[in-house]
């Protein structure tokens, strides 16, 4: 180039553990030390525009002088190697950037959950805790594998926490585990093993309907489940209120622990306004609770 | 997992897979369109050089006479070279839907092939020797999508597969029942059975 450069610094751009030690070497070259009279002993080394003090130095020979850091806390970037030539006018040699963090920690509290998303469609978001901020950039990718059958990794977007993979297979035991990756190092997570299939949170009943029956006490409810028998067999939790009544009454849950589409609730009040709501889950119980469906109302006949 | 309960995890994924089928199925056939989609389309299985897909016809009087070992390395062979066909399937289709819904059944099918694989480890058989053979593509001009021997091939790949399915769902119901679940099992050896 038009400038020929004096001397470089080693390691070039380092990224350094917090609260490690660390030393950088300043080397001049031999062209320069003729032709500007220049030597190491004259090296001054600077934090940005903040002197490092003298006691930090050390002339290893004519050409490469030392700094050394007990920790690296108090490094910023730029460092600087710098000459004072002839005794006045202050010359940069040569800088360097300094990445000080922290190499990430092990992911903890991994779990997942299985949403369903439409009829036939089940999309497993796994959430975890990613550990101490590490002040680098810290990859984090969501793995997971069947015996003789590793899938895509799951990459996170815009968090370090989360990632949802959307094409979920059940009844088949998955390995499921993150790995955190910065430039100082590699965590990986305990792994979680579980059948997708327990851990699913269906849709709510769709399409409730209330019609009223023969006897003013009962008003008979009429849904659709929205996902197949060869998928899970469901069972409900019913709630009704009085409409403008803030408490709930629930349905006994052993009264609807079985698969169904539909229940006649008794012992209402004659010709009266309730509102009803139906959640299900896993006939055996093992995963969650969907959310509660649409409230829909209906008025028994009179008495 | 114990025998018990890898058995009942396979049993309920071959009926997953028979429910996801169902509408795949039907999809595919409209995707390769008529004859295809008709309901009373029934045609002859046609003799080809060599068996392509593994035929789901069997004697059943054989098939109940095997060992539950032999049963289940018919069936662990039997998928394994179903799943190879339909991958070739997969990479052909032409629209996104479709792609997407054969992709995600090939994944529960090799589910399927590992399963079964799983089930014969928990019950102490071997598995089937090497993995199952790719199959060889038709000599000479690769199969053009719209070519109906290719179509026909489709046909009854997926023809085979729904009754493979439906047979395996029995068998493992069947097994379901013959080998006690883990509990019991314990209890069994406790008593030095």
């Amino acid at each position: 180039g038009l400038v020929q450069s004096c001397g470089h610094i080693i390691p070039e751009s380092p990224v350094l553990a917090l609260g490690s030690n660390f030393t950088a070497l300043c080397i001049l070259n031999e062209s320069c030390l003729d032709f500007g009279n220049i030597y190491a002993s004259q090296i001054i080394w600077k934090i940005k525009n903040r002197l490092v003090p003298k006691e930090q130095y050390r002339e290893i020979n004519r050409t490469v002088s030392s700094v050394t850091f007990n920790d690296t806390s108090s490094l910023a970037t730029p460092l600087t190697c710098n000459i004072l030539a002839d005794g006045q006018i202050e010359q940069n040699i040569y800088g360097i950037t300094v990445t000080v963090g922290l190499a990430p920690e092990k992911p903890k509290n991994l779990s997942c959950i299985v949403h369903q998303k439409s009829r036939f469609t089940y999309a497993m978001t796994c959430t975890w805790n990613p550990g101490r901020h590490t002040f680098l950039d810290t990859q984090f990718r969501l793995r997971y594998r069947w015996p003789e059958q590793i899938f895509p990794d799951c990459i996170p977007k815009d968090v370090n926490n989360s990632c949802t993979i959307d094409d979920s297979q059940f009844f088949v035991n998955t390995e499921i585990w993150v790995e955190a990756t910065n430039a100082l190092g590699k965590a990986v997570s305990d792994p979680l093993v579980v059948d997708p299939i327990d851990i699913v949170k269906p849709l709510p009943p769709q399409n409730v309907s209330i019609t009223s029956g023969l006897l003013p006490t009962v008003l008979q409810l009429v849904w659709e489940n929205w996902i197949s028998d060869a998928v899970m067999t469901l069972k409900f939790n019913i709630r009704y209120r009085i409409v403008g009544d803030t408490n709930w009454m629930e349905v006994p849950p052993e009264d609807t622990a079985s698969p169904r589409t539909s229940f006649s609730i008794q012992g209402l009040r004659p010709y009266t306004e309730y509102v009803f709501s139906i959640r299900c889950m896993k006939e055996d119980g093992v995963g969650y609770w969907s959310d509660w469906s649409e409230e829909k109302t209906g008025i028994t006949i009179e008495d | 997992l114990g025998a018990g309960q890898s058995i009942q995890q396979t049993y309920d994924l071959t009926r997953y897979l028979e429910h996801q089928l169902r509408t795949l199925a039907g999809t595919y056939l409209n995707y390769l369109g008529p004859p295809f989609n008709e309901p009373d389309f029934n045609p002859p299985r046609l003799v080809r050089a060599e068996p392509r897909v593994p035929s789901a016809t069997v004697d059943l009087d054989l098939w109940r006479g095997l060992t539950d070992n032999a049963r289940l390395a018919a069936n662990y062979r039997a998928y394994s070279r179903l799943l190879c066909y339909l991958r070739l399937l997969d990479g052909q289709v032409g629209t996104a839907e479709l792609r997407h819904r054969l992709a995600h059944f090939c994944a529960s099918l090799q589910g399927l092939v590992l399963s079964i694989g799983g089930v014969m480890s928990s019950l102490g058989y071997p598995l089937p020797a090497g993995p199952a053979a790719p199959p060889a593509g038709p000599p000479g001009a690769p199969a053009a999508p719209n070519d109906f021997l290719k179509k026909m091939d489709d046909f009854w790949l997926l023809k085979e597969l729904q009754t493979w399915l439906w047979r395996s769902a029995k068998d493992f119901n069947r097994l379901k029942k013959k080998v006690p679940p883990a509990v019991v099992t314990l209890r069994l050896e406790a008593r030095g059975f």
